[in-house]
């Protein structure tokens, strides 16, 4: 509540509504006491395989081995914010720090696809079983969205956890893949702040307008047999129904809303928060913000930010990136807080893999495997990282490479992407028995809960 | 037998208010001062063989809606004339550019540390005043795309090269440099129906993609794994071991090669740099040359590998050897690997014909690209991309009247192909303008600017509830089929797209619907003769008495001095509007 009172006080305290004709309805008291019964997940996809070894870097007695192994990618430890006392993050995810501090963001080390527990002995003795297809691009974002190890999975864990949990689609303000893929549901992707999201010309009553209104709505919900153009018909037939409901919300902007309370946390997406990831985030704010409208209350939603392979010129690519997302969160968090909902909302990052410890001789890195992932809310266990760090030693145990030509710290993950999916599953409220249907590989760990949330 | 690179001339009195703005007409494709000189492109006119059946109606609208960027009626007419293959035949000898040679260098020539404050050679205000758009970015070859899908006569060799410049993709997102980036949409146009090894080689060796995907300046310590992964999961064999028909053994994913692979492939390309012609503002750095990219990348012996490497396949390369004998035996390898007909033939067939193509096509395509001959096309060398576009056009399954009872069939039409489709149905004068930046990212697809080096969308998008794939449908979504619907609108009803005031000999886009206009006194033939051009397999009679139910609301006792450009408006609206004409059949 001292938070939530400390924001409002910093805001102006104004208890303005968030849209429209529902500032009434939706204003602050309601949500001051929160909402036990919604939960909600936001999933950060970082596409192109973010570089964590930069992003959480150990300030303790192992900085020398990151500084001598990392050339000339390695950060200077003074430019690092401190996290406790053995690790620091990025400078540009600064924005980030106060919420380890508050115990709001904890780090999950070294997560990737992984068939069962699997360690470079079994790679020496090659008896390990791998996950398909790993360091390929669309393949590890395959596996990091359909959970699992086989590349022809044909849903995502997202799409599936939706359908056990209620009537809504996953709903995606960036590109998901096949995240928000049910078995039987699509995804549903929808615009930025200010976009109409309406299809244009089809108010007048005049002439034969309204019956063209009328035969668009039957080209778009007449069933056809051929699966493609089915396909494109409920695509259409979604349009046409969810624009008609969501499109008010979803045009709200700081130009064309400047009463919006969003506004506040997300600085009117300006400066630093003038960027796709923070219009993502202000989407999702707002439609957690007027929750009874949207749908149920169990919903999930997929934010994404492109450009992390960074195989060469990575320092600069990477600082961009993250002086873009740092802020960017920090302000979604910031909305939850003063929308109340900082227990119901919780936002984990998800990306293609890790990338080689050695820098290459492009001032880059090139694809590893394990990766180091952020979760923030208020039910996060926050202000630690779990699970064991990996030992930045090429050639060590947690390196991938065998040969040593191939020593390049590629780091064999410690834990497995269906269990970080499970975690996050259990919090929502799906039953052991219910996760270990979503993801069935789960099976093959003793473990499936990691307890950051 | 293809339309005209201008627009006709318009025919007065007929088009009224389907065509509001008439300022611009003709403005189709050129005129423009500031830009280079408009490509000429000449196609051979093919000669009919005697005896010849004629294709179906159907048929050839279904052929023209795989090989060109839409049909028209005179399209069809002129198609059934000359029978197939003999268009094939003219359509593959057709030379010319595609895009004009006339984009300058100097941003890699100048020297100039801040090129677009500090250039002193613009040839006019708007060209200083928009320097990264006409200097540094894809969109004026944009405008040239879609010019040229409108009024081009060589139709197939620019739907080949779409679809190429997809498989082996470079983006404006990441590389900045109009004159280069058009060096490589030219080639991939040029070498769409050469040999596929010519093809791969001319890739891999160009700077555009050297740069995007960091061969470039890649030396033999610790070198960059980038452009040696996506060469084998991308461009050649793809990551999971095929059958000769596409399908995979086991239906499992075994691998084609190991992260080894793709570093003995690293190693083995290394040691290229620029071509020359850069001029650096910061000066030398030692045995890389400044950014320059028009021309191949060089070779550079002392900066090359000399380890032994194992080839993709099998096979070694011997430690003592040129950065060229490296590259073509790497080219070589996967020219050879018996997973790249399949690989390739594939996505071509779902970049044309069907997302889903049975695993019999598939093998079919994969043994003319062995052969190198299909249906009389071909030199009969492995590789030979006339013998592979031929087998995927002539094919059983590509053709035929309709393929209505197969519930799998089609693809849908990717944005690119859906606003040159609607433009050339509706004859639109077009300085190609406003769909790279904004109606290219509505509706998901900006032409030369894809996210990444994965395309727009994957091969194999699942499509949620069923057993099939649509390539095309990872863009498709509740607010870019709006977008779709919104165009539609926007060229029916507002007056087309608006002239940029700035950008001299800028035009817009206007329709000019005459020839449906004149249809619409009589709405069922109105609507015929949209379904006869536009919508492959045809509407079914519930749709289409439905549409013309709703078009034929309009009446001149009611409606005033406008009921027949309604009629018009609303039946064109609703067929691209339904999921017959979106998915291509």
């Amino acid at each position: 509540m001292n938070r939530r009172d400390l924001l409002k006080a910093l805001m102006g305290g104004s208890a303005l509504g968030t849209f429209g004709g529902l500032q009434a309805l939706m204003s602050i008291p309601a949500h001051a006491a929160g909402d036990p019964s919604y939960k909600a997940l936001v999933c950060v996809q970082l596409f192109g395989g973010n570089d964590s070894a930069n992003m959480i870097v150990p300030t303790d007695s192992r900085y020398s081995a990151y500084q001598s192994v990392r050339g000339v990618l390695a950060l200077p430890k003074a430019s690092l914010v401190p996290i406790g006392a053995q690790y620091g993050l990025h400078p540009a995810l600064a924005a980030l720090e106060p919420l380890w501090s508050r115990g709001d963001l904890g780090v999950v080390s070294n997560v990737g696809p992984l068939v069962r527990p699997t360690t470079r002995a079994d790679l020496v003795s090659k008896t390990a079983r791998l996950p398909d297809n790993l360091f390929s691009h669309s393949d590890q974002q395959n596996l990091w969205q359909s959970g699992g190890s086989s590349v022809l999975g044909r849903t995502g864990w997202g799409g599936r956890l939706a359908e056990a949990l209620g009537p809504d689609p996953v709903f995606a303000f960036g590109n998901s893949g096949r995240l928000g893929i049910g078995s039987a549901r699509s995804t549903l992707a929808l615009p930025g702040p200010g976009s109409d999201f309406a299809p244009a010309g089809l108010a007048s009553n005049w002439g034969g307008h309204p019956a063209r209104k009328a035969m668009l709505q039957t080209l778009a919900s007449t069933p056809r047999s051929n699966k493609l153009m089915n396909a494109f018909a409920g695509i259409q037939n979604t349009a046409l129904s969810r624009s008609a409901s969501l499109a008010p919300l979803l045009k709200v902007s700081p130009s064309n809303n400047p009463s919006e309370i969003l506004n506040g946390p997300f600085q009117n997406l300006s400066g630093a928060l003038d960027s796709d990831i923070a219009r993502q985030l202000y989407q999702v704010a707002k439609m957690i913000a007027n929750r009874q409208s949207v749908g149920g209350n169990r919903q999930v939603f997929v934010v994404a930010q492109d450009g992390y392979d960074t195989h060469e010129n990575q320092l600069t690519r990477q600082g961009d990136l993250f002086a873009e997302l740092g802020p960017a969160l920090a302000a979604f968090q910031a909305a939850m807080v003063l929308l109340g909902m900082e227990d119901s909302v919780t936002t984990a990052t998800l990306s293609d893999f890790g990338r080689t410890f050695k820098p290459n001789s492009s001032g880059g890195a090139d694809h590893g495997w394990g990766n180091h992932q952020l979760v923030i809310g208020g039910a996060v266990q926050g202000g630690k990282l779990h699970g064991s760090f990996p030992e930045l030693a090429l050639g060590g145990p947690d390196d991938f490479g065998v040969n040593s030509w191939e020593y390049q710290g590629r780091w064999i993950p410690t834990q497995s992407v269906d269990q970080y999916i499970a975690t996050l599953a259990r919090w929502m409220g799906l039953s052991d028995a219910q996760v270990l249907s979503l993801l069935p590989n789960l099976g093959n760990f003793t473990v499936r809960n990691l307890g950051f949330v | 037998m293809l339309p005209a690179r201008h627009a006709a001339p318009l025919q007065k009195g007929l088009l009224l208010a389907l065509l509001l703005s008439l300022a611009a007409c003709g403005g189709g494709g050129g005129g423009d001062s500031s830009s280079p000189a408009d490509p000429g492109t000449t196609v051979p006119t093919p000669t009919p063989p005697s005896g010849l059946t004629p294709p179906s109606e159907a048929d050839a609208q279904r052929f023209l809606s795989q090989a060109t960027f839409g049909p028209t009626q005179a399209n069809i007419d002129s198609l059934r004339t000359v029978g197939f293959k003999p268009w094939l035949a003219s359509q593959f000898q057709a030379k010319g550019n595609l895009y004009s040679t006339g984009y300058s260098d100097a941003i890699h020539k100048a020297g100039l540390k801040d090129f677009c404050k500090q250039f002193s050679g613009f040839p006019n205000d708007y060209a200083r005043n928009n320097c990264w758009r006409e200097y540094y970015s894809a969109e004026p070859l944009s405008r040239e795309f879609y010019r040229n899908a409108l009024y081009g006569p060589d139709q197939l060799r620019q739907r080949a090269a779409l679809a190429l410049s997809q498989l082996f993709v470079v983006s404006n997102a990441e590389v900045e440099g109009t004159y280069g980036l058009r060096e490589y949409q030219q080639m991939l146009a040029d070498k769409a129906f050469g040999n596929f090894r010519d093809l791969l080689k001319s890739v891999t060796l160009s700077p555009v993609m050297g740069t995007y995907l960091n061969l470039v300046n890649n030396s033999k310590a610790d070198p960059n794994e980038n452009f040696a992964r996506e060469l084998l999961q991308l461009f050649s064999i793809g990551p999971c071991q095929l059958n000769a028909d596409g399908t995979l053994p086991g239906g499992q994913c075994v691998a084609t090669y190991d992260n080894n692979g793709v570093r003995d492939v690293a190693f083995a390309l290394t040691g290229w740099t620029y071509p020359a012609g850069g001029v650096s503002p910061w000066g030398s750095s030692g045995w890389k040359n400044p950014t320059y990219l028009r021309g191949q990348m060089l070779a550079v012996a002392a900066e090359h590998d000399q380890t032994e490497r194992k080839l993709p396949g099998g096979g070694t390369l011997a430690a003592s050897r040129t950065p060229e004998q490296a590259l073509d035996a790497v080219i070589d390898a996967l020219y050879q690997h018996p997973n790249l007909p399949p690989f390739i033939g594939k996505q071509l067939i779902q970049h044309l014909v069907t997302s889903n193509p049975s695993p019999a096509y598939v093998a079919r395509v994969s043994q003319a690209f062995v052969s190198g001959k299909a249906y009389d096309f071909g030199s009969g060398v492995r590789g030979d991309m006339q013998a592979l576009f031929a087998a995927i056009l002539l094919d059983p399954e590509a053709r035929g009247d309709n393929k209505n009872s197969d519930p799998n069939y089609g693809r849908l039409r990717e944005p690119a192909q859906y606003i040159a489709g609607m433009l050339r149905a509706l004859n639109a004068s077009s300085d190609g303008a406003n769909f790279y930046w904004w109606w290219g990212n509505e509706l998901g697809q900006i032409v030369f600017n894809a996210n990444s080096v994965f395309n727009f969308y994957p091969p194999d998008y699942p499509l949620p509830g069923t057993d099939v794939v649509g390539p095309a449908f990872a863009i498709e979504n509740a607010n870019s089929t709006l977008a779709r619907l919104n165009l539609a609108t926007a060229m029916l009803y507002w007056g087309g797209l608006q002239a940029e005031d700035d950008r001299p000999g800028a035009t817009g886009t206007q329709i000019n619907g005459s020839n449906w206009l004149a249809l619409a006194d009589n709405p069922t033939l109105l609507v015929d003769s949209l379904d006869k051009v536009l919508v492959t397999g045809g509407l079914p009679a519930n749709i289409k008495t439905g549409i013309v139910d709703a078009v034929g609301v309009w009446n001149e006792k009611n409606h005033g001095a406008t009921w027949r450009e309604e009629r018009a408006r609303s039946a064109v609206y609703l067929v691209l509007a339904s999921p017959e004409y979106q998915v291509q059949r």
